[in-house]
C-alpha cells in the first residue's frame, strides 16, 4: 500500500513534537513521486513552527563556522586528517610512501594556503567521495562551464613517471623535482 | 521549557533570541535554528543539496551576526532566518548570486522583506480553526506534544478516537499549510 503525504506529514509532526531528529531526506525519499507535495507541506509547517532547543551538535556546528569550509566538511563527517590522507592515497592510486606529502598538501589546501585552482580534477573527485560534498566548491573554485572528466589514477603509479623518478622522489624520499603528488595538487616546486 | 505550549514557546523563543542577541551570545542564537534551516533547505531544494545550501545560510547568518547586524531586535530573529533561507535557496543556481549583499532587512526601507514571511501564522491559530473536539486533540498533540495514548487518557477517550481525530486534523492541517 502506497504511503500518502498526509501519513508522512503525520510522521514528521510526531518527530517534531517529540524532539526527535527530523530526517527530512528520508521522509522525502519515502514519499516517492509525491515528494514535492510532502516537501511543500513540511516547509510550510517549519515556517510556522517555533524552533526547538539547540542540540550540542548544532552549537558545535555554529562554533565551527569560522573554520575554512573544507575543514568544516571534514569535521562534519567526523574524519581525521589521517582518514582523508589514507582515502586520497587509496583513491588516487598513490604508493604508501606518498602519504606525508599528500598530508602536507591537503592540509595546505584545507587551510587555504594552496591554490585550489591548480588542483587536478582527480583530487576533487576523490575528495567529494570522502567528504560527501562538492569539495571543489567548498574550496572556492568557481565551476567551469565544461568540466574535464575526472580521472582516477591506476595503481601502476610508476608507469607514467620518468624512469628512476619513483626511486628518487618517493621511495628514497628525495624530492628532486615535481612528482605525481605535486602534479595532482598543482604544485610546481617542492619547496 | 517544560509547561509551555508550542505557541507560547514561540513567543518565548523570540524573547530568548532577543536576549541572546542583546548579550552577544551569537553562537547560541543560530544554533537553535540549525535543524529548521537544514530541514527547510532540503525541502525547498528537493534533495541533499539542501544540506550544502543550509550551510551557506548558517554561514551567512553567522557572518551578519558577527558584523553586529540585527542587534536592534527590530525583527524577531526567526523572521531573519526564514528570509535568509528563502533568499539563499532562490538564488542557489544563479551565477554570482552570493556576490550580492543580502537584502538590507535592517534598513528603514526594508519593510517589504516580510511580505513572504508569515509573521503571524502559528500553530495555535490553526488549532482554533478546528471544531472543539478535534481542536482539543490538536492542542494537546501539536501545542503540548502529547502522544496519542496520553491525549486519550487526558480527554477520557479511547485511543482509537484520538487516532481518528488526528486523521481529520491532518486533512485540515494540510489545507492550512497549503493556504
Amino acid at each position: 500500500m502506497r504511503i500518502t503525504p498526509e501519513q508522512l506529514l503525520d510522521d514528521f509532526v510526531d518527530r517534531w513534537t517529540r524532539g526527535e531528529p527530523l530526517a527530512v531526506d528520508e521522509l522525502l525519499s519515502r514519499a516517492g513521486p509525491q515528494a514535492d507535495e510532502l516537501a511543500d507541506l513540511i516547509d510550510a509547517f517549519l515556517e510556522r513552527a517555533p524552533r526547538r532547543e539547540p542540540t550540542a551538535d548544532a552549537i558545535a556546528f555554529v562554533r565551527s563556522l569560522d573554520a575554512p569550509p573544507l575543514l568544516r566538511a571534514r569535521q562534519a563527517r567526523k574524519l581525521k586528517l589521517d582518514d582523508i590522507v589514507a582515502g586520497l592515497v587509496e583513491k588516487l592510486g598513490l604508493p604508501e610512501n606518498a602519504r606525508e606529502k599528500v598530508r602536507r598538501y591537503y592540509q595546505e589546501l584545507e587551510l587555504g594556503q594552496l591554490d585550489p585552482a591548480d588542483v587536478t580534477a582527480s583530487v576533487w573527485v576523490a575528495l567529494a567521495g570522502l567528504l560527501g560534498r562538492d569539495a571543489k566548491g567548498l574550496a572556492g573554485v568557481q565551476p567551469t562551464a565544461v568540466s574535464a572528466p575526472a580521472m582516477y589514477r591506476d595503481a601502476d603509479y610508476a608507469n607514467d613517471l620518468p624512469e628512476g623518478a619513483l626511486t628518487m622522489s618517493l621511495v628514497a624520499g628525495l624530492e628532486v623535482g615535481p612528482d605525481e603528488v605535486d602534479r595532482l595538487f598543482g604544485v610546481t616546486s617542492s619547496d | 521549557m517544560p509547561g509551555l505550549t508550542h505557541s507560547s514557546m514561540r513567543d518565548a523563543r523570540d524573547a530568548e533570541d532577543n536576549r541572546l542577541l542583546e548579550n552577544g551570545e551569537i553562537d547560541l542564537l543560530p544554533a537553535g535554528w540549525v535543524e529548521t534551516i537544514d530541514s527547510r533547505c532540503v525541502t525547498k531544494m528537493r534533495g541533499p543539496v539542501g544540506h550544502d545550501v543550509a550551510q551557506v545560510v548558517c554561514l551567512r547568518l553567522w557572518r551578519e551576526l558577527k558584523d553586529g547586524k540585527h542587534r536592534d531586535g527590530r525583527w524577531p530573529f526567526r523572521v531573519i532566518v526564514h528570509q535568509v533561507i528563502g533568499y539563499v535557496c532562490a538564488g542557489w543556481y544563479e551565477k554570482g548570486w552570493d556576490e550580492d549583499p543580502l537584502i538590507e532587512i535592517d534598513s528603514p526601507t526594508g519593510d517589504d522583506f516580510t511580505s513572504d514571511v508569515e509573521l503571524q501564522l502559528t500553530l495555535e491559530e490553526f488549532v482554533v480553526t478546528l471544531p472543539p473536539g478535534d481542536g482539543e486533540v490538536a492542542r494537546l498533540w501539536l501545542l503540548e506534544g502529547l502522544e496519542a495514548d496520553q491525549i486519550a487518557e487526558r480527554l477520557g477517550k479511547e485511543p482509537n478516537a484520538v487516532y481518528q481525530a488526528r486523521f481529520r486534523i491532518n486533512t485540515r492541517l494540510r489545507e492550512w499549510l497549503e493556504s
